[in-house]
C-alpha cells in the first residue's frame, strides 16, 4: 500500500469513525409511541396519624436505662387508604395504599397512571381511609391533629377529555382539601 | 477458567487485528487503540475545558432556555458545546476500548486488580456524570433520563419521599433539583481526578496523555465535527405528554430502552449481576494457582545495590532497604521485591547486570541456560538470523521453532531480555540477532521495549556491551498480528547482513566460562 494511499484510507476511516460518533450521539428513539392518552394519579396525602400505647412493666422498665424510663410506650401510625378508580363505569383500580415508611407513619403517596383512549371518559376517584381506627388507639393532640389535613374519605366524579399522548393529572390540592384535575399549564 | 481463557483468547484476536490495521494507518506511535487510556484523560479535559465555559450561560431557572440560548446565541456556544458533547462521547468508546484491551490481555487481577476495579468505577462516574448533564439540558432525553433515573431509584429505601413525584407535573420542577443536578454534574469530575489517581497509584511514570500528535489529531477532529455537524436542540421537556421521538445520545443513554420494559426489580437485579461479574474479573481471569507466575525474587549476594531495577520496574514493586547483615565488600543498599505489587513482567531480571533479581527461572543467569540449551539444539550458523521473539506479541511467531528459515528463541517479555542473551547467541556463531519486541505502548508490560531499547542502544544498564557488533543486532516492534511486519524486518536485515563479513564463531567459546565471567565482571 503505497503512503498516499495510506493516508487517504487514514483519513476516511478517521472521518468515518467521525460520523459514526455523531450518528450515534443523536440517534432518534421514541421513548413511547402509543397513540393513546394517560391518566396519571399522583398526589401526597397526610393521613391521621393514630398512636397505640401500653404501660410498661416494672421489669420492662428496669432493664431500660434510667434516662429512658417513660412508663407509657406509644407508636404511631397512619392507616392506609383505600383507592378505587372507574372510568366508564368500570372498575380500573382498586388498591390499597399503605403510608410509607417501615412503621407506616410517613405521607401517603399515591402513584398511578392508567391509559386511556382519546376522548371523553367519565371518571370517579375514591381515595378514603380503610376500616375503623383499631380498639385502644388514640388519637394524637388537637395540634398534631391539625397536620394531619386529608380528610378520611375524598371523591371525585367529574368527565375528563383527552388529547391522544396527552397526559391527565388527578391530585390532591391541599387548600381545598379535594382531589382535582390538571390539564398542561398553556405555555 | 477456560471459558474466561477463550473469551480472553477471542477477544485478543480481534484487537490484535485492528491494532495492525491501525498500525499500518497510522503507525504504532499514533495508534489511537494503544494510547485509549491516555485519550480518555485528554478527551475528559476537553469535557472539563469546555464545561467550564458553558457553566458561565446555563441557568438553573431556565435549564432548557438557558442551553438553547448557549446554542443559538452565545459566541461560540454551539461549537463548544458540540465538542462538549462529542469528546465525552468519545470518551466513553476510548474507556471501553481501554477495558476491553486490559481484559483481554489478562491485565486485571493480582497486583493490577486495583486499578481495574477503580477502572471499572471510574465508567461508572462518567456514565453518571453524562447523564447529570443530559438531565441538565431538560428536553426530552433529559426528561426521559430523568423519570427513568427516578424509577430506580424509587424502589431503594434511601429516600423518605418518592424522586418520581418530582416529575409528574404536579409542581413545576423545582429549581433545587437543577442545583443539585448541576452540583453533581461537577462535582463528579472532582471525584473522577481522585479515581484516576487510584487507578495509576501502582504504576511508576504513569503515561496520562497521549503523544501530542494524536491528542491534537483527536481534538481537532472533534472541533472539526462540532463545526461541520454541530449539536442542535430536541424539543423540550413536557410532563403533561407522552415524550415521543426524539434524538438520544447512545453513549449515555443505551441503557433506557433496555430497562424501561421492566420493573425497576428487575433492572437492578440486572444492574448487580452485570458490575458483579465485571468487578469481579479479577477473580474468574487470574489463571489457575500453579499456572500464576511467581514474583520477582532477589539475590542479594549478587546485588550492587546500583538501583537500576528499582527506576527500571513499571509497578514500583521494587524498593531499595537497608542491607541487614552487610559485609565491607558489598553495598549498603539491596532491592527488595514487594510481592503484593510484582506482576512478574521480568524486566527487572533484564536491568540487572549481576543477573541478581528477577522472576524464578527467567533471571539472567537462568536466561544464559536457557540460550545455551537452545543453541546446542539449532547451532545457528554465520547465515542464520536467530529471532529473539516477544511471547505476547512479535507477529505470533514466538510458538513456532523456525519462521522462514530462521529459528525462534522466545521470550516471556523482550524487556526482561538480559542483553547477555544477544551477546552470546552472536558469539556462539549466528550472523545476527533479530528481537522483536511489542510496540511501545501495546507493551503488557508497559515499559519492555522502551528498556530494551535503551540497553541495546542508548546504554542504559545492563547494557548491550560495546564488543558487540552492532550491525549484526536489530530491534523491530510488531504486534501479535503482524506477522507481515516481522516478515519484512527479516527480509530487509537478510539483506543488510548479505553485505557484511561472514560471522564468525569463537574457537574458545565456552559457554560456561563465559556466563562466569559475565557474573564476574559485574560483582567486581
Amino acid at each position: 500500500m503505497s503512503a498516499v494511499l495510506r493516508r487517504a484510507l487514514g483519513a476516511g476511516i478517521a472521518v468515518a469513525a467521525l460520523f459514526g460518533l455523531g450518528a450515534l450521539s443523536r440517534a432518534p428513539y421514541t421513548a413511547d409511541g402509543a397513540r393513546h392518552a394517560v391518566l396519571r394519579l399522583t398526589w401526597r396525602a397526610r393521613g391521621e396519624q393514630v398512636e397505640e400505647c401500653r404501660r410498661l412493666t416494672p421489669e420492662e422498665l428496669e432493664r431500660l436505662p434510667v434516662h429512658m424510663r417513660q412508663e407509657e410506650r406509644c407508636e404511631g401510625r397512619v392507616p392506609p387508604y383505600r383507592l378505587r378508580v372507574s372510568l366508564d363505569g368500570v372498575r380500573a383500580v382498586d388498591e390499597l395504599v399503605r403510608a410509607a415508611g417501615a412503621r407506616h407513619d410517613r405521607p401517603l403517596y399515591v402513584f398511578r397512571e392508567l391509559t386511556l383512549e382519546p376522548g371523553s371518559h367519565v371518571l370517579v376517584v375514591r381515595f378514603a381511609r380503610d376500616g375503623e381506627t383499631p380498639t385502644g388507639a388514640r388519637r394524637p393532640s388537637e395540634e398534631d391533629r391539625e397536620e394531619a389535613t386529608t380528610p378520611a374519605r375524598l371523591v371525585l366524579d367529574t368527565v375528563v377529555t383527552l388529547a391522544a399522548r396527552r397526559v391527565l393529572l388527578v391530585t390532591y390540592d391541599e387548600e381545598g382539601r379535594r382531589l382535582v384535575v390538571r390539564y398542561a399549564p398553556t405555555r | 477458567m477456560p471459558i474466561a481463557a477463550a473469551l480472553q483468547r477471542g477477544t485478543r484476536r480481534v484487537l490484535a487485528r485492528a491494532d495492525a490495521w491501525m498500525n499500518r494507518l497510522y503507525g504504532w506511535r499514533y495508534n489511537p487503540l494503544y494510547h485509549s487510556g491516555a485519550l480518555v484523560v485528554a478527551l475528559m479535559l476537553v469535557v472539563l475545558i469546555t464545561g467550564v465555559y458553558l457553566l458561565f450561560f446555563y441557568r438553573i431557572g431556565a435549564p432548557f432556555a438557558s442551553v438553547a440560548r448557549i446554542t443559538d446565541q452565545v459566541w461560540f456556544g454551539r461549537w463548544i458545546r458540540g465538542l462538549h458533547r462529542y469528546a465525552s462521547d468519545a470518551a466513553v468508546v476510548a474507556v471501553l476500548v481501554h477495558a476491553l484491551r486490559l481484559f483481554a490481555q489478562g491485565r486485571s487481577w493480582g497486583p493490577r486488580t486495583l486499578a481495574w476495579v477503580s477502572g471499572l468505577t471510574l465508567l461508572f462516574v462518567v456514565l453518571l456524570c453524562g447523564w447529570t448533564g443530559y438531565v441538565m439540558v431538560w428536553d426530552i432525553q433529559g426528561q426521559v433520563l430523568a423519570q427513568e433515573g427516578a424509577r430506580l431509584l424509587d424502589v431503594l429505601p434511601i429516600l423518605s419521599e418518592p424522586i418520581s413525584r418530582a416529575f409528574v407535573g404536579e409542581h413545576p420542577i423545582p429549581g433545587a433539583f437543577f442545583f443539585l443536578n448541576l452540583f453533581a454534574h461537577i462535582a463528579l469530575p472532582i471525584g473522577m481526578g481522585l479515581l484516576v489517581w487510584l487507578h495509576v497509584s501502582r504504576v511508576a511514570r504513569p503515561g496520562l496523555l497521549p503523544p501530542r500528535g494524536l491528542m491534537w489529531a483527536v481534538i481537532g477532529l472533534l472541533l472539526g465535527i462540532s463545526v461541520f455537524w454541530p449539536v442542535g436542540m430536541a424539543p423540550p421537556a413536557d410532563l403533561f405528554a407522552l415524550p415521543g421521538r426524539a434524538p438520544f445520545d447512545w453513549f449515555y443513554s443505551f441503557w433506557v430502552p433496555l430497562a424501561r420494559p421492566f420493573s425497576s426489580g428487575v433492572v437492578w437485579g440486572a444492574v448487580v449481576v452485570i458490575a458483579g461479574v465485571t468487578l469481579l474479573a479479577p477473580l474468574w481471569t487470574r489463571p489457575a494457582p500453579e499456572r500464576r507466575p511467581l514474583p520477582s525474587a532477589v539475590d542479594e549476594r549478587l546485588c550492587t545495590g546500583c538501583e537500576q531495577c528499582y527506576e527500571d520496574c513499571p509497578y514500583e514493586a521494587i524498593g531499595m532497604v537497608e542491607r541487614a547483615d552487610r559485609r565491607p565488600e558489598q553495598s549498603d543498599l539491596v532491592a527488595r521485591v514487594d510481592p503484593a505489587r510484582c506482576v512478574s513482567c521480568g524486566i527487572c531480571a533484564g536491568s540487572c547486570a549481576p543477573m541478581g533479581v528477577g522472576p524464578p527461572r527467567r533471571t539472567g543467569r537462568d536466561q544464559l541456560s536457557a540460550v545455551k540449551a537452545f543453541v546446542a539444539a539449532r547451532w545457528p550458523g554465520p547465515g542464520d538470523i536467530v529471532i529473539i521473539a516477544c511471547d505476547r506479541g512479535a507477529g505470533g511467531i514466538a510458538a513456532r521453532a523456525w519462521f522462514h528459515g530462521a529459528p525462534i528463541y522466545a521470550v516471556a517479555c523482550a524487556g526482561s531480555l538480559h542483553t547477555s542473551v544477544i551477546e552470546f547467541v552472536l558469539r556462539a556463531g549466528a550472523g545476527g540477532v533479530l528481537v522483536i519486541a511489542c510496540p511501545a505502548r501495546d507493551c503488557w508490560n508497559r515499559e519492555g521495549g522502551k528498556w530494551l531499547e535503551q540497553r541495546m542502544y542508548h546504554d542504559r544498564e545492563a547494557e548491550l556491551r560495546d564488543r558487540v557488533d552492532r550491525r549484526r543486532v536489530r530491534l523491530a516492534f510488531a504486534g501479535e498480528a503482524e506477522t507481515a511486519c516481522v516478515l519484512r524486518e527479516l527480509a530487509d536485515f537478510r539483506v543488510a547482513l548479505a553485505a557484511l563479513e561472514a560471522a564468525a564463531r569463537e574457537s574458545d567459546f565456552d559457554l560456561s566460562r563465559e556466563c562466569e565471567k559475565i557474573m564476574g565482571e559485574v560483582s567486581r
